[in-house]
């Protein structure tokens, strides 16, 4: 693999490996939406007590993927505006999988691998498949050309691969022996981090003769981990016939639960990090489970902005977002800008992290800065400065597709392959004028698609 | 400081809508925000950005220009501070008034070609004469193009090429003879009074070669900020390590300039001066560094900047030797400028015919 292009931004405030438990809720606030579901198919009724691991809705756009209950708890769905809310959350012996109730779409006649994914679907281990070139969730019974199994994250900060597979390599490597076992020939490719770690050797070692699979070293540096880089990376083309399908450290070991122990997987191991966080470290979460009680008690900082995910491609969690949702790797917390500096811009500045090299920090060895919400400077016009490019690993010209978006040539937008952009946000990150460019892209790829291709999908 | 602070949050009200100064908003915010860092938030991810905004990075540029400024003050005395002012303000002006007429901010590009412009200048020429060149360049070389990032020529040499055609006769007897001894002219403050001389350059086409120590050190006559070889050296070589400017255009300009300057004083020794001398005559060096550099009206691409940089290598080392000019670094990069979005074009064409196969 040649990579093009990222950049390690150095935030204080990352994750240690250390993983904490949180009390048990007393109530789960269940969002009904997530970055890719909309789980709009309501399957329990106002005040119905449900038991662990029961699907309350599904998302009937996404092949009816459940969303579980984590805990037994009384429902009350008209409580909280976007949320099912489970009330008198106990946690009772978590019930073995019967598959009674039917998904709608699913073929009559499965075969031991057919029915392999209708269980993984079923216990919610299903979401955690990517398709690695678009992002959305695989059809359960598709078959794709390839699988990327990755065990890095590398945005700051999202929950570690290293942290979740280290202390359960065995359920790991049984989990990829699962997932081999859905597919006939098509290849694994496993992404292990380029550098000599404890745990590379040891997955290594524990994988010799269980699985095969190709195992790709990645450098370390954002966003290398991102599955639309690594399949293109690795050659493999996008066709919508035969998906590559990707699928994080976390998902490999829902696949082992769902499959080995047939148990439903809700909880996750999420991050908490950023510079406002007392103590960054890794939790033990469930979907559901209310976001102040996590934030307040772990940050001392007075004004805050919480990120659903990293601080790069993260959203902020909304005041009338009450609980983590079902796809959350980890939250963010940044301190909101509030000091203005005297002179900033004159400063040395040996304090100060920069992709550039416009401050005296250049001749120090890197350090984590505490990094805020702040702007950093005023919006200007573009002068091709050319930091987006460098920094960009799709290799396409952000500051010249940002030109042509402001000038509507959509078309030309498109010929200078807009479409490859991964969302990244690194070439916002850089830009000295502080250009929205993510924004920008993702904007400019969905105007794209509705002012060239509709006309396409009618057809 | 929080006075100044709080003197500014008084004021502020005029400067907003429906206040009395509302269409002086644009000079209010950037004399807010030149003393304090702007308090603007991200809105959208990501959340966090990298602390270099366009006012460190132009910071950068003036920080490199210091060793010319004084170089400039120790050779040409403290007219260069009255020249330098003059600039700022006229040049100051017609940016204002746009950015307020447009509602648009101002822009910190133009300290750097306030600054660069008295340097590209005789020591002696008039200071009207200065502000009509700065107001002339920043006016059609940036302003009608719809201000900083859509100019296609550098502004300051637009404004200099406007003198060279307008004023050829104040242009070309205004340079003064540097200062020396251990404070040069820097207690001097002196015009067109004090002797004047032909740049080195324009004395080689009469056969008086300066010798290559006195261009090294500056002690020759010439453009302001052109004349001290070491110490265009030193800021440019900062502004490339800090990659402000970028390498590869003061590598092409360099490099093919020295390629056929060697190839041409070989063949043809009477008419082409030997290339060493040609790199420190003149303003071969701080167009390399300080002006082909301006990443606005330069090419986009790398490939096309090295396209750039050998066309205005070449060009300036053609013009030189055969033409009436003695000096060709302003219409080289002028005529790079023109070049530029051609260039840019081939290049991004062969960019995306390898992107082509990509995903």
């Amino acid at each position: 693999m040649k990579p093009r292009g990222g950049y390690n931004i150095r935030v204080a405030g990352r994750p240690a490996g250390a993983v904490e438990a949180l009390p048990e809720p007393d109530t789960l606030y269940l969002p009904l939406r997530s970055r890719r579901f909309n789980f709009s198919e309501i399957c329990v009724k106002d005040g119905e007590r449900c038991g662990p691991g029961h699907a309350i809705a599904k998302d009937p756009e996404n092949y009816f993927v459940p969303l579980l209950a984590p805990r037994a708890g009384t429902v009350r769905l008209d409580a909280v505006e976007g949320h099912i809310v489970l009330e008198d959350v106990a946690k009772l012996p978590e019930e073995t999988y019967h598959p009674d109730d039917d998904l709608p779409h699913v073929p009559k006649d499965l075969g031991s691998s057919g029915m392999k994914r209708y269980k993984l679907l079923a216990l919610g281990a299903w979401q955690f498949l990517h398709d690695a070139h678009t992002n959305a969730l695989p059809d359960p019974f598709d078959t794709p050309s390839a699988v990327i199994a990755s065990t890095i994250r590398l945005e700051p900060f999202l929950a570690r691969g290293d942290v979740q597979v280290r202390k359960r390599l065995v359920n790991f490597t049984r989990g990829l022996e699962h997932l081999q076992a859905l597919l006939e020939y098509q290849p694994i490719h496993l992404i292990l981090p380029e550098v000599d770690s404890d745990l590379a050797s040891r997955v290594r070692d524990t994988l010799r003769g269980h699985a095969w699979v190709n195992i790709t070293y990645v450098p370390l540096r954002y966003p290398f981990d991102n599955f639309a880089l690594l399949a293109r990376g690795l050659g493999l083309k996008y066709d919508a016939n035969s998906p590559v399908w990707a699928i994080n450290s976390e998902g490999i070991l829902a696949m082992d639960r769902a499959l080995t122990m047939s148990h439903p997987c809700t909880v996750r191991l999420i991050s908490l990090g950023g510079p406002a966080v007392d103590e960054p470290k890794h939790l033990k979460a469930m979907p559901g489970y209310p976001i102040r009680a996590i934030i307040d008690p772990r940050t001392s900082s007075e004004s805050i902005r919480v990120l659903n995910g990293g601080g790069l491609t993260g959203d902020t969690v909304l005041e009338d977002q009450l609980g983590l949702d079902a796809e959350c790797t980890g939250l963010t917390v940044l301190p909101e800008h509030t000091e203005r500096e005297f002179l900033g811009f004159v400063r040395p500045g040996s304090d100060r992290r920069s992709y550039s090299r416009c401050f005296l920090s250049t001749l120090r060895a890197p350090a984590a800065e505490r990094l805020t919400t702040a702007l950093k400077g005023e919006r200007r016009p573009c002068v091709s400065c050319n930091f987006c490019e460098e920094v960009c690993p799709a290799g396409i010209m952000p500051h010249l597709i940002h030109k042509l978006l402001y000038q509507d040539e959509l078309e030309q937008a498109e010929l200078t392959r807009i479409d490859l952009c991964v969302e990244c946000g690194l070439c916002s990150f850089v830009c000295p004028s502080k250009i929205d460019l993510r924004r920008e892209f993702i904007d400019g790829k969905q105007l794209i698609q509705e002012e060239l291709h509709s006309e396409e999908v009618e057809a | 400081m929080r006075l100044l602070l709080g003197i500014l949050d008084r004021v502020r009200p005029i400067f907003e809508d429906g206040g009395k100064l509302r269409p002086m908003k644009p000079v209010f915010d950037a004399t807010e925000n030149f003393f304090y860092a702007p308090s603007a938030r991200t809105q959208n991810a990501p959340h966090i950005r990298d602390p270099l905004d366009l006012k460190r990075f132009m910071s950068m540029v003036i920080i490199g220009l210091a060793p010319c400024v004084v170089a400039a003050f120790y050779f040409f005395g403290l007219r260069m501070l009255a020249m330098i002012v003059v600039s700022y303000a006229a040049g100051g002006a017609v940016e204002m008034l746009f950015a307020v007429v447009r509602k648009e901010e101002i822009n910190e590009g133009f300290l750097v070609t306030g600054l660069i412009f008295p340097l590209i200048l005789p020591p002696g020429l008039p200071l009207w004469i200065v502000a009509v060149g700065v107001a002339f360049g920043v006016l059609v070389g940036k302003e009608i193009f719809g201000g900083t990032g859509r100019n296609p020529f550098n502004p300051a040499l637009v404004g200099r090429c406007f003198l060279v055609l307008g004023y050829p006769g104040v242009m070309s007897a205004t340079y003064i003879v540097p200062g020396s001894g251990p404070l040069g002219r820097l207690t001097e403050y002196v015009g067109v009074e004090a002797m004047t001389r032909a740049t080195p350059l324009a004395e080689a086409k009469q056969g008086v070669v300066a010798p290559i120590a006195d261009l090294f050190w500056g002690n020759v006559t010439g453009s302001a900020g052109e004349t001290a070889a070491i110490a265009i050296i030193v800021g440019g070589v900062f502004l490339v390590l800090t990659r402000v400017a970028n390498w590869r255009t003061v590598a092409g300009i360099i490099g093919s300039f020295t390629v056929l300057g060697l190839v041409l004083h070989y063949a043809r020794p009477d008419d082409f001066a030997p290339v060493g001398w040609h790199l420190l005559a003149g303003g071969l060096l701080f167009g390399a560094f300080f002006m082909a550099t301006d990443p606005v009206t330069s090419p986009i691409t790398n490939g096309g900047k090295w396209a750039y940089a050998v066309i205005i290598g070449a060009a300036t080392l053609l013009i030189r030797n055969l033409t009436g000019y003695v000096e060709g670094m302003m219409f080289a990069i002028l005529l790079g400028n023109i070049a530029a979005p051609v260039l840019d074009d081939v290049a991004v064409r062969l960019r995306l015919r390898r992107l082509q196969h990509e995903g």
